[in-house]
């Protein structure tokens, strides 16, 4: 696939509401990030009070990383700063999506950095995580 | 509405340590993360093109030493961190592939506000001696849950 977004062609205030995307927590992923992961919080390994079984917190990397796929720069690009806010973890069997908007795009050293706001929330409303991430933009048109 | 900062609360006091993590990486955790993330960035899995980049060979994903950041505040506090956690960090340098990744991390205010007590953590990860991953975190202090080193 090699529809990656041109830095040039960024707007600041551009929100990606065109096709809000969709997440589905299933056990089956939040397995496979665990393990990726190496994370044995012993609260992930069983089901909660409620009996839910939670995900990670820093899953968030992931379902928020999905919904920026749609302006993903080209290969080589880079992430500088990363910041979440974790209302809640997600919660396996419930649908997220995620919103994003550019919030500002400078030079720094010659780099071009993009940086978003994001703000997921699940198929009732629920506010989950927001962010804002920093990346130095991929090299090519 | 006032902050009021702590020195101590309850059995927590400003300059108290974090436990330590230490997590090697190697290329199968960083392929098995882009599986698990979907993010196939060359530049993580494709030592070719990577050889082709300023880094001159693959790096981990940045998110995924977050991931061993969140391990060890999940470890700590989970209750605080996953609910309302908040992080703030700065990428600082690549981790490569025969890496280890050591995450520390200390107590550098106890703050509380709106009827609450917060932590927050300054945070750091190192590959030996380069510093990779630098921020802090702040979440919500219940006492009787957090697991002191």
């Amino acid at each position: 696939m090699n529809d990656y977004v041109a830095y040039k062609s960024l707007v600041e205030g551009d929100e990606f509401l065109d096709l809000p995307p969709v997440f589905e927590v299933t056990q089956e992923k939040v397995d496979k990030y665990i393990h990726a992961t190496g994370d044995k919080t012993v609260q992930l390994m069983e089901q909660d009070e409620a009996g839910r079984q939670l995900a990670p917190p820093m899953l968030a990397a992931v379902y928020v990383i999905e919904a920026l796929r749609t302006r993903a720069g080209p290969p080589g690009g880079i992430h500088a700063k990363q910041n979440f806010k974790f209302y809640r973890p997600a919660i396996v069997g419930e649908t997220l999506y995620t919103t994003a908007k550019i919030l500002r795009l400078y030079i720094k050293r010659e780099r071009p950095y993009v940086e978003m706001l994001t703000e997921t929330k699940n198929q009732a409303g629920e506010l989950v995580t927001t962010g804002m991430i920093t990346r130095i933009w991929g090299k090519g048109e | 509405m006032t902050n009021q900062t702590l020195q101590q609360y309850g059995t927590l006091s400003v300059g108290d340590e974090l436990p330590e993590l230490r997590q090697r990486v190697d290329q199968n955790m960083i392929d098995a993360y882009a599986d698990a993330s979907g993010d196939v960035n060359p530049l993580h899995i494709d030592p070719e093109f990577a050889k082709t980049t300023m880094f001159g060979q693959t790096i981990a994903h940045g998110l995924l030493t977050l991931a061993f950041v969140s391990r060890v505040l999940s470890k700590w506090n989970w209750q605080g961190w996953a609910y309302g956690g908040e992080l703030n960090i700065i990428f600082l340098g690549p981790v490569y592939p025969g890496d280890e990744v050591r995450v520390s991390g200390y107590v550098d205010l106890i703050e509380e506000r709106d009827n609450d007590i917060y932590a927050r953590c300054q945070l750091i990860c190192h590959c030996g001696d380069r510093e990779v991953v630098k921020g802090e975190a702040t979440c919500k202090i219940l006492i009787e849950k957090l697991q002191i080193k």
